[in-house]
């Protein structure tokens, strides 16, 4: 079976302490039980969780829907996203089945980011290695005031912003990628294709600013 | 006494009262008298009390907040895992119990510490465990943890079936399944709309078409899938099917047959380079009229119905057989990811037809309504020619069979595969379901139906399989 893997790039950096956090955790814990709903997406989605803070690391490897356990995560240290969309790069390229012609590969993976700070690292060579990697398509968030667009733009066309980084936004923002990852793992099946960019995702609620 | 001394005198360091050596005499009568001897020792036995207490209310609190992760289950699916004691740290526990499971559908065997069962109801399954331990009285209230185990809906569950609609002009049957003889043998074709169509009420892109030329001689035999995430390939796969049918209906006549006749019968008796080229030529010549007049009449479809051709991709397979004295004559075209089989009487060799239109990523696949195709260098290469004794199944079949049966295009030429196959059809299948190729057989169709609802997780396409046996 061709799987659809997903990756979450999440910053769990000191700034992200209190409500934030906690909004991140209840925002994946309820974007799993949802697709665990869509039949679709409890067949073929993926789902791998890397946090980044003074350090990254893949606190989940990509693992199905139905066996997806959320584990605990605390807000702590600075924002080292370079060492992130490495790790990122590397597990795609460990993880993700490719095809041959004794198997049928996975389909391009999908990869959400969420930071609202500034990377404290030397993000652009990690962002070198990230760009060798297929990607379906990179969704880039920046959460409240603190994240620099500008960056986010460098490493995907797709930027997101929040306004604030209360649990009501982030919130919104889960719920979003919810439906993006629906809509994906429903086309794949459906019609043999993979979403490529932003325009073919359902659109983002109001309080998700597209940076153009 | 000793004791009660060195109880009394920290007891008096700390409300700072010291005493004077005039005093000592009368603090040697006071340590020494009953009463406080008493009272000491009470004092010290409560204290002791309230330490133990305050070390078994922290070890139960411990207990409770402890988190314990238990894999998930899933509706309907045989679970079993162990809640580990020992692993847990918990062997001051002396006695547990699980209550409340009655409508989830586990239980829990406390000797093993093993929960097991299937689970009845999706969603967060809280688990009541009850216990006490070491220390408490034997007549204490049990303490309560809640143990969450994730119970995943039962996948086939959650597919809707939701009738497509009936008053859209290219509404088609959402399941078909016919059987009939072909030449000297029986055909049996069966089609169905997938799980992923029928969850949002959309239609079977997949089609079909067959027909048995009676003054020719030659039996014609299409399938097509629509292309998904077009508006109307639903049409497309069904016109392109009937195309080829009438196609070779009026215009594969008598004459131009005859001469092709004498050509298989000698290339029969002796092949040289000279009959091999007759006849790729003609397979050439009349195929590829065939394929082209295909085109040209589906873009004469899509300008009358004011549509672009795209919005009809379909890709095609189709066979022409005629049986000889000496054998059979089997002509194919294909364009797209739909395999056809011929395999040999004895079921040891396996001749694919036609190869695959197979995108690196998926998706690549090509269509009977691109004209550039028609330009491609490998546009000859989409011809098939054989001429065999007898054959045992010539099967032809869309992407929803061929993707989880066969996974990749390399296993449709391992003769191996097409046994399991075989297998599968004839009742080696999770569901028991058991397609029965005796010829005599008149529930074949129905049985080929009901052999298509197999479940495989991630393939949920539409399903069409025609098998000439």
């Amino acid at each position: 079976m061709r799987r659809l893997p997903v990756y979450l790039l999440l910053d769990t950096s000191g700034s992200m302490s209190g409500e934030p956090i906690e909004a991140v955790k209840n925002g994946v814990q309820i974007m799993i039980s949802s697709l665990r709903q869509n039949p679709q997406a409890i067949e073929t989605a993926f789902l791998s969780v890397i946090t980044f803070d003074s350090t990254a690391q893949q606190i989940i490897p990509l693992t199905d829907l139905a066996s997806f356990q959320m584990v605990d995560i605390r807000a702590t240290g600075v924002t080292s996203l370079g060492e992130a969309l490495k790790l990122v790069a590397n597990k795609i390229d460990s993880e993700v089945q490719k095809t041959t012609t004794e198997q049928k590969g996975d389909w391009k993976p999908l990869v959400f980011i969420m930071t609202d700070g500034i990377p404290t690292d030397d993000w652009q060579s990690g962002l070198n290695e990230f760009r060798k990697m297929k990607v379906a398509f990179t969704v880039a968030c920046a959460a409240g005031n603190g994240a620099d667009t500008n960056i986010l733009k460098q490493i995907t066309d797709n930027v997101v912003s929040l306004d604030t980084t209360d649990s009501a936004s982030i919130g919104k923002f889960f719920q979003w990628v919810t439906a993006s990852i629906g809509v994906s793992s429903t086309k794949v099946e459906d019609s043999g294709k993979e979403v490529t960019g932003l325009n073919e995702l359902p659109p983002p609620p109001s309080e998700l600013n597209i940076v153009v | 006494m000793e004791d009660t001394r060195k109880y009394i005198e920290a007891f008096f360091f700390q409300h700072k009262i010291e005493v004077p050596p005039s005093k000592l005499s009368l603090f040697y009568d006071f340590i020494a008298n009953e009463e406080n001897i008493n009272s000491v020792k009470i004092i010290q036995e409560n204290q002791k009390m309230i330490m133990a207490n305050w070390t078994l209310k922290t070890r139960i609190d411990d207990i409770i907040s402890q988190s314990v992760s238990l894999p998930n289950g899933t509706v309907n699916k045989k679970y079993e895992s162990k809640i580990d004691f020992i692993k847990l740290g918990w062997n001051d526990i002396i006695y547990s119990e699980i209550i409340d499971l009655e409508e989830s559908g586990l239980e829990f065997n406390n000797e093993e510490e093993i929960i097991f069962g299937n689970p009845l109801i999706s969603g967060d399954l809280n688990i009541k465990l009850l216990f006490r331990i070491d220390g408490e009285s034997e007549d204490s209230i049990l303490n309560e943890k809640t143990i969450t185990i994730i119970i995943n809906p039962d996948p086939k569950s959650l597919w809707k079936e939701i009738e497509s609609d009936k008053n859209d002009p290219y509404w088609k049957e959402d399941n078909v399944a016919v059987s009939s003889n072909f030449l000297d043998k029986n055909i049996v074709i069966a089609s169905k709309r997938g799980r992923s169509h029928a969850n949002v009420g959309s239609f079977r892109d997949d089609d079909f078409a067959f027909k048995n030329i009676e003054n020719t001689g030659w039996s014609v035999i299409a399938v097509s899938d629509g292309a998904g995430g077009y508006p109307v390939t639903r049409q497309g796969s069904k016109l392109v099917c009937e195309f080829v049918i009438s196609y070779f209906k009026n215009n594969f006549t008598n004459e131009s047959l005859i001469d092709f006749d004498e050509t298989l019968l000698n290339h029969h008796n002796k092949s040289d380079e000279d009959s091999s080229k007759k006849i790729s030529h003609f397979v050439y010549d009349n195929l590829s009229k065939a394929a082209w007049s295909v085109h040209k009449q589906l873009e004469e479809f899509a300008t009358k119905s004011e549509r672009p051709l795209k919005d009809f991709h379909s890709t095609l397979i189709f066979a022409l057989v005629k049986k000889y004295d000496f054998g059979y004559a089997i002509l194919t075209f294909g364009i797209g990811d739909c395999p056809i089989g011929l395999l040999n009487k004895d079921l040891t060799e396996i001749k694919l037809m036609n190869w695959l239109d197979v995108g690196e990523f998926g998706g690549g696949t090509r269509f009977i309504t691109m004209p550039e195709i028609f330009q491609s260098d490998k546009f000859s290469t989409r011809f098939g020619f054989k001429l065999v004794d007898d054959f045992s199944y010539l099967m032809l079949m869309t992407d929803g069979i061929y993707d989880p049966k066969f996974v990749v295009e390399a296993n449709l030429e391992k003769i191996e595969k097409w046994n399991e196959f075989l297998e599968d059809l004839q009742g080696k299948n999770e569901d028991n379901c058991k397609v029965d190729f005796n010829k005599e057989n008149a529930e074949i169709a129905h049985q080929l139906s009901t052999w298509m609802d197999f479940w495989n997780p991630g393939n949920h396409d539409d399903r069409t399989l025609a098998i000439i046996y």
